[in-house]
Formats: C-alpha cells, sequence, structure tokens
C-alpha cells in the first residue's frame, strides 16, 4: 500500500513567494490574542460588481483539484461535502456521505444540482471524479483512496464506495479536492488539456471559469444557479503576484482587494492601512526543518533533538512571523483535530507533550552523545526567493554554532527545490530541508504518516529510513479505527513515541493570514479557504 | 558608389542572419546542458511512476539526439510553432504574445524619456557653460549608480505612496491608463540609460565643437544654431546612434526588474518565472527574441547610420 495525501503536493508547493518587506515595522510585534482568529467573516449583505483578488502563491498550474493547490479551485469544482471555516463538515453536492457500515461508504446526491453547462450531476460524474483519483499513483489524493475496493452507482442518485479496511479518514477527505466533481463528458473531452488555460474545467461550483488568459489573469463569473444561492460577487478576478511586496502595496493601494497567505513582514503595515484589514484564522500550517537522507548529521535523531533545544521558538516567531505564529509542541497542528468528536483525547495528549524551549547544555551533550563527527558542516537546504525561509535558515544556522554545529545554508530554485520531493538524485548531499507544511482538511493522519511510515506503507517523506513497527501498527489502526476515539487513542500513543524522534524539528505554527478591502466581507479566513469555496459568501458590507 | 553599399548591406544581413542561427543553437543548447531533469517539471511537482516518465519522455522526445531536436525546433520556430510550455502545457506563442505588449509599451515609454532627458542633458551640458556642464555631471553620476531595482523602491516610496499620483501594481488598460501605470516602471528603468546617454552625447558634441571644420564655419560667420544643427549634431549622431541601438535592446532585458517590481506581466517577468520553474521551451523562445531584437536594433542603427553617413559602411567606420 502507499499513501500519497494531500500533503505531499502542499509540502512542495506552498513555498509562498513572500519575498521582500512591504513594511516599515522596527517594533517588537505583539502576540496575536487567541479568541481574535477568525475562521469565517461576517456574512455579505449587498451584491459587489467586481473583485480583484491577488495570488501570492502565483499562477496556478492546473485547475483540477490535486494537479495543484491554489485559492482557485475551490470556487470553480466543488466537493461532495462542505469544509466549513472551523474545519466541521457540511453537506455539499451530496447531500449526505457517510458510513452505512465499517466498510461502505454511502454518498447521497443534492437533487438538482447543476453543473455551469446546465447539465445535472450525475452518479456518473461522482463515479468518474472519484475514480481519477482512485486509479492513479501518481495522484495528489491517491492516498484517501488505498483501501478502496470499488465505486459505483446504487441508485439514481447513489454512488456507494467499497473499501477493504475500514478507513476514519475518508469522509474527511471527501470534503477537499478528493471529493471535489467534474463533468465526466466535458473532462473526457478535454483529455490532457483538462484544468489547463487551453482545456479549462466544468463543474459545480459557485463560479464559473470565464476565461484564464496565462500570465494575465483568471476572470470567473458567479454561477446565478448554485445550489447553495447565487454569490454576491458577479465577477471574481485572479491576479497573480508573486512578490510579497508587490502585493502589499497592490492591496494598500486598493487596486487589488483581497489575498491570503500576505506576508507576515508587512503586519505593521497592514494593522496601519485605512481601507483595508488584516485578519488572522486558524491554520494547520507550519514552519519546520526535517532530514532528506538515511546518512549524514541530519539523520541522526541525537542531532535533530539537540538542534530542536538550541532554537529560540519566541524569537524565532518575533523575527519571522513578527509575532503572527504560536509555538508548536509537534509537527501535528491543534487546529487538525479541531473539528472531530475526539478533540480532548488529541488535545490532552498534545498538552502532555514538553513544549519546545532552549536548553543550549543539553543540547551539546546530545550533541556529544551523538557520536558523529562535528567537524563536517550540515548542509540546510531552502528555496531561494522565499524571505521566511531564508531567515528560518539563518536562525538555526546560528543556534548550530552555539552547540557546536556548523550548517550551510543552499538556496535552491524553485524547481529544484520542488523536485527534492520526487527524486532522490536532486537530494544530493542536503541533509536537512527547510519548508512550509499544511494540510487543507482535517484529520491527524494526512500528515504524520508520510514521515513515520515505512515508504512502502505511504511514508513517501520518511527518507532517513525510519522503522518502528510499534508506531506503524498504532497508525495503522488509527486509520482502520471505526470509531473516531479508538482512532484517537490510536494515534496519540503512536506520538507518544514518534514526537520526541523529531522527524520534523517544528519551528512555529503560523496563523491564516488574509487581508480584506473594507467594502468586502463574508470570507473564510482559516486554512479551510484551501479546500472551500471561501468566495461563495463573499460580498459587500 | 551604390552597388557597393547594397552588396554590403546584403553582407551585413548575412551576418545578421548567421548571428541569429548561430544564437539559436546556443541557446538551445546551453539550456539543455543547465543541470536538473525537465521530468521534475513536467511531473509538476508530483511523484512521478516509471510509466508517466516514459511517457513524459515520449512526449517531449527527451531522449532524441540534441541535433535532431534543435532542427525540430528550429524548424518549429521558422513556421511559426514555438512549442508547447512545460508549466502550462499550453503554446509557448499563447503566453508570449498578450505579453509583448506592454513590454512594448514600457520600452518605447523609457525610449522616449531616454532620448528626451538623455540627449537633452548631454546636449545642455555640452553647449550651456561650466555650470550647466557640472550639474549635469553631478545628476548623471547619481543616476548611473542607481540600479533599476532601487529606483523602482524609491519612485514607489515618493510618488506612489507618500504623494499618491501614481498606481503601484499592473500594466492598465487603455492607453491613458497604460501611460499613467506604465509611468513609474518608465523612469525606474530609463534612469540609468538617460545618465548613460547624456554622458555619450555630451562626449561627442564636445568632440565635434573643437574640431577644426566647426571652427571654420564659425569663421566664416554661420551662424551658432546652424552650425550646431547641420555640423556638430549630425555629426556627433553616429555615435549616440550606434549606442541607443544596444540600448533599446538593454531595455528589453533590464524590463524584467522593473516588470518584477510593479507586478506588470510582460515578458521579463514570464522570463524570470520561467527560468525558475525550468520551463525549457518558454525560456528559450524568449532568450531567442531577446537576442533577435538586439541583433535586429544594431542592424537598424547601422542602417540609418549609414543614411547620415554612407561612408561608414564602406570606409569600415562601423560601430
Amino acid at each position: 500500500m502507499t499513501a500519497a495525501v494531500a500533503a505531499a503536493g502542499a509540502l512542495a508547493l506552498v513555498l509562498s513567494g513572500c519575498t521582500s518587506d512591504g513594511g516599515t515595522d522596527g517594533d517588537t510585534a505583539k502576540p496575536v490574542d487567541t479568541d481574535a482568529l477568525v475562521t469565517a467573516l461576517p456574512a455579505a449583505t449587498k451584491d459587489v460588481d467586481s473583485v480583484t483578488w491577488g495570488l501570492v502563491e502565483g499562477e496556478p498550474l492546473s485547475l483540477i483539484p490535486g494537479q495543484d493547490y491554489n485559492f482557485v479551485s475551490p470556487n470553480l469544482c466543488t466537493s461532495l461535502l462542505t469544509l466549513n471555516g472551523d474545519f466541521t463538515a457540511a453537506p455539499g453536492i451530496a447531500e449526505k456521505a457517510d458510513w452505512v457500515n465499517p466498510v461502505t461508504f454511502q454518498i447521497d446526491l443534492r437533487d438538482g444540482v447543476k453543473f455551469w453547462d446546465g447539465n445535472p450531476v450525475t452518479p456518473e460524474d461522482v463515479v468518474y471524479s472519484l475514480t481519477r483519483h482512485w486509479k492513479d499513483v501518481t495522484d495528489a489524493f491517491y492516498g484517501a483512496f488505498v483501501f478502496v475496493k470499488s465505486i459505483s452507482i446504487t441508485g439514481d442518485n447513489q454512488v456507494t464506495v467499497s473499501f477493504t479496511a475500514p478507513d476514519s479518514t475518508f469522509r474527511d477527505a471527501m470534503t477537499g479536492g478528493s471529493g471535489a466533481v467534474l463533468e465526466k463528458a466535458f473532462s473526457e473531452k478535454a483529455g490532457k488539456a483538462l484544468g489547463t488555460a487551453a482545456g479549462g474545467v466544468m463543474c459545480a461550483g459557485p463560479y464559473k471559469l470565464d476565461k484564464w488568459t496565462p500570465g494575465q489573469d483568471i476572470v470567473t463569473t458567479a454561477n446565478e444557479d448554485y445550489w447553495d444561492g447565487a454569490p454576491k460577487v458577479k465577477t471574481l478576478t485572479y491576479q497573480f503576484i508573486s512578490d510579497g511586496a508587490t502585493m502589499t502595496n497592490a492591496l494598500l493601494s486598493g487596486d487589488v482587494d483581497g489575498a491570503y497567505n500576505v506576508a507576515p513582514s508587512s503586519r505593521a503595515t497592514f494593522e496601519s492601512a485605512k481601507d483595508g484589514k488584516l485578519y488572522l484564522g486558524p491554520s494547520t500550517s507550519s514552519f519546520s526543518f526535517g532530514p532528506v537522507r538515511d546518512t549524514g548529521l541530519g539523520a541522526n535523531i541525537k542531532i535533530r533533538q539537540a538542534l530542536n533545544l538550541a532554537i529560540d521558538r519566541q524569537q524565532y516567531i518575533q523575527t519571522v512571523l513578527h509575532g503572527l505564529g504560536y509555538v508548536q509542541s509537534t509537527f501535528v497542528a491543534p487546529f487538525s483535530w479541531s473539528g472531530s468528536p475526539a478533540a480532548d483525547t488529541y488535545q490532552k495528549a498534545y498538552d502532555a507533550l514538553p513544549e519546545p524551549k532552549v536548553d543550549l547544555e543539553a543540547a551539546k551533550k546530545l550533541v556529544e552523545e551523538s557520536g558523529e563527527d562535528t567537524s563536517q558542516p550540515i548542509n540546510l537546504g531552502i528555496p531561494a526567493g522565499s524571505k521566511e525561509l531564508s531567515q528560518t535558515a539563518a536562525i538555526v544556522q546560528s543556534a548550530a554554532q552555539q552547540i557546536g554545529l556548523t550548517v550551510k545554508i543552499e538556496e535552491l530554485q524553485a524547481a529544484d527545490f520542488s523536485a527534492i520531493f520526487v527524486d532522490k538524485d536532486a537530494r544530493g548531499d542536503l541533509d536537512l530541508i527547510s519548508t512550509v507544511g499544511y494540510t487543507e482538511t482535517p484529520g491527524v493522519l494526512t500528515y504524520p504518516q508520510l514521515f513515520v511510515l515505512p515508504p512502502e506503507q505511504g511514508g513517501i517523506f520518511n527518507w532517513t529510513g525510519y522503522d518502528k513497527p510499534e508506531v506503524t501498527q498504532l497508525i495503522q489502526s488509527a486509520r482502520t479505527a471505526t470509531d473516531p476515539q479508538a482512532a484517537a487513542e490510536s494515534y496519540v500513543k503512536a506520538q507518544e513515541i514518534f514526537a520526541p524522534d523529531m522527524l520534523q524539528v517544528t519551528l512555529a505554527g503560523a496563523y491564516h493570514t488574509t487581508f480584506l478591502n473594507n467594502r468586502l466581507t463574508g470570507a473564510v479566513t482559516s486554512v479551510a479557504s484551501y479546500s472551500t469555496p471561501w468566495a461563495a459568501k463573499l460580498g459587500g458590507k | 558608389m551604390r552597388g557597393r553599399a547594397l552588396v554590403s548591406l546584403l553582407a551585413k544581413l548575412g551576418g545578421l542572419l548567421l548571428t541569429l542561427f548561430l544564437s539559436s543553437i546556443v541557446i538551445f543548447s546551453a539550456l539543455l546542458l543547465t543541470p536538473g531533469d525537465p521530468v521534475a517539471t513536467l511531473a509538476g511537482g508530483k511523484r512521478p511512476t516509471p510509466e508517466m516518465i516514459a511517457a513524459i519522455r515520449e512526449q517531449f522526445r527527451l531522449d532524441d539526439p540534441i541535433w535532431l531536436r534543435y532542427i525540430d525546433w528550429l524548424g518549429g520556430v521558422l513556421t511559426g510553432n514555438l512549442g508547447e510550455s512545460f508549466v502550462y502545457k499550453t503554446p509557448v506563442g499563447e503566453l508570449i504574445g498578450p505579453r509583448i505588449g506592454v513590454t512594448l509599451t514600457l520600452v518605447i515609454f523609457a525610449v522616449i524619456l531616454i532620448a528626451v532627458f538623455g540627449i537633452g542633458s548631454g546636449i545642455l551640458a555640452a553647449t550651456r557653460g561650466p555650470k550647466a556642464d557640472r550639474a549635469v555631471l553631478l545628476s548623471t553620476s547619481i543616476g548611473m549608480a542607481l540600479p533599476t531595482f532601487v529606483m523602482a523602491i524609491l519612485l514607489i516610496w515618493i510618488f506612489a505612496k507618500m504623494l499618491g499620483w501614481f498606481p503601484v501594481y499592473g500594466g492598465g488598460t487603455g492607453l491613458l491608463d497604460q501611460i499613467h501605470h506604465l509611468t513609474l516602471p518608465a523612469i525606474s528603468l530609463a534612469v540609468v540609460y538617460i545618465a548613460y546617454i547624456s554622458r555619450i552625447t555630451r562626449a561627442s558634441l564636445v568632440g565635434e565643437l573643437s574640431s577644426e571644420h566647426v571652427d571654420t564655419a564659425r569663421v566664416r560667420g554661420i551662424p551658432r544654431s546652424r552650425i550646431f544643427r547641420s555640423h556638430v549634431f549630425l555629426n556627433a549622431s553616429p555615435q549616440i546612434l550606434a549606442v541607443s541601438g544596444a540600448t533599446i535592446a538593454g531595455l528589453f532585458a533590464t524590463s524584467a526588474i522593473a516588470e518584477q517590481a510593479f507586478g506588470i506581466n510582460g515578458l521579463g517577468s514570464l522570463l524570470t518565472e520561467a527560468a525558475a520553474r525550468k520551463d525549457l521551451p518558454v525560456v528559450q523562445i524568449i532568450s531567442l527574441l531577446l537576442v533577435a531584437i538586439f541583433v535586429i536594433l544594431n542592424a537598424i542603427a547601422d542602417t540609418v547610420n549609414a543614411l547620415i553617413d554612407p561612408d561608414s559602411l564602406t570606409s569600415g567606420r562601423n560601430a
């Protein structure tokens, strides 16, 4: 069995191009009051003719969910279930989609849902859309379908998915791109061009794709027949602004009305803006670094533990995130389980983990115990052009120096950096890489299994040969548990074992940032905006 | 005389084509030799299976010998088939087409600024006495020291943020709006070249002003303004023109920086992005386009020179 879940692509792709400072803040950044975090903005009351949205991640590579992660496709191709801003699931194209027994998942389609071209959404379309992920091992959502035995039409408006084993993660996956529905006839006709500027897509979301001019913009228009009501914004245009400073300027001048993932370094500038506001929402996103091969200093657990003890998290959050983040005790962010019925179990186990703190003496001792030759440098790879990650690397470097380790920073071009995730040779002599990772649907298993499971069982980022049978067994039983509480209990037991091994050294959890012009409201402002039709409720105040 | 000039022009045209041809070979092979397997790019950040890798290699003919792929590529370029982008999976022509316009407008805008202020201040420095000369010298020294991206930041700060006169983002739509949007980018692009052209203009004018035939003309009592127009400036212009050809070509290359800073979707920003994403077909075509612009502009400068001073073609006084 292999599992390439959503985070696989996400880890590689979410290296937002926040490159330079648009702000002038010299003051110490204020910590964020967690009560002030918002998952969605108050409902819009007015129609708006047009809104321009900035994409700091740059131009999408594809609009097919799973081919690329962007904020455009969730407004075009919606899923069987809808994800709320607070990471709870609600009905979507399916009126009901749930387990009817431990190995049978039944999908009852909503009556009268239509694609933009007026054709009804049929069970054939659903089977086609789900099978795309199920049958393609290179698909980013393949991991969600590994236990699937069959996908078949079982009624006029019903699709049934049978499983070889229960899968506690499947329903959550249906709230994201894995559950997105594309029109079969259109998609098959478009062939290879599907999802590109030339081929387009045909879906049932709140916005129709009007025109994608490569390098220029993507224009979408309101789907007046959307099952959940016509959107208030009639034309939503996306512009690609991969430079963080340019984005800040465009937002402040009102040329662009809103954007997600705006640069934390522009926090002060945003907070003093007159015509717009910076909103902070909960996220699963975190900054971390981790090993990329099974030899060298990075592969040694004691060296990673030592580095973990050498880094001052508070200083990190101040410098890199300008206060827009929090200390995170392990690489799975608490927001991942916020919608789960077993949230208490997860939270209790998380709280029991030691909070990272600086202890240089203990760190030096660990370096000594590691038995490694500390005269050799540790090569740390980061993508060129990311201000946050280049600061991260500098902080890791100086922390390492304090405990007698030398870190050499290697900046890689975007394409070379993404190659790290698919090609062993591309990792070369790197020991560690620093990334921003997130999961865009609920669930705690999605992310850690990539690192802790053996590669043939889905641990596609398990590059150090990490192999603890007990962890593997507990993770698998968490996945195949039929009861959320049982799943949580297995998971937290596994976490107790793998957390100290630092397969990722987490530096901080980051809040989801949104900047929005004052005339607008209604958008989803948590990390759910990667999966949910966040613009469906956007509109004027 | 006429015949020789024609032969010479044809020889130049031949040289131009040869330069383009050799450049195309260099561009094509240089990019293939850069490290990194395009398969990773083509897989679009996904984990490719062996079958997928084989399919990609087959589709983009990555296993064919380089020369065969080159001939194919060149044949495509000559017949208007510019290939398909690795990243967008759309024809390169469709990517480049909409972007040429805005870059061209930006460059023309900058050229106008350079011509007016560069040549203007050069004339000022050469003819209006030592005070004006010093003032121009000082400002051109500052201008030359300011790289485009620093200029962009300064201009955004002063004219967009503090004074709010100009937009800071995008290329605009419609002519007036476009001019409004492109003013700051064009200035940030032009400043270095204004300083440069100003220096060249001043130097060649000073040289001409102190020449024998100008002295003779003065002695003969010809009015100063006429001496300047028909003797000094006309004689100095070949040198100014020759430099201008290279300058405009340089503008296309540096426009990437201004486009990036002001969020303009032009050729330059496409080249930067394509290079970072290892989108070889796009990089190859834009590079070839830049070389072509460079070579052609130089040829135009030469030809205009020849029209002003027909001897330049045959006497080997080529710039």
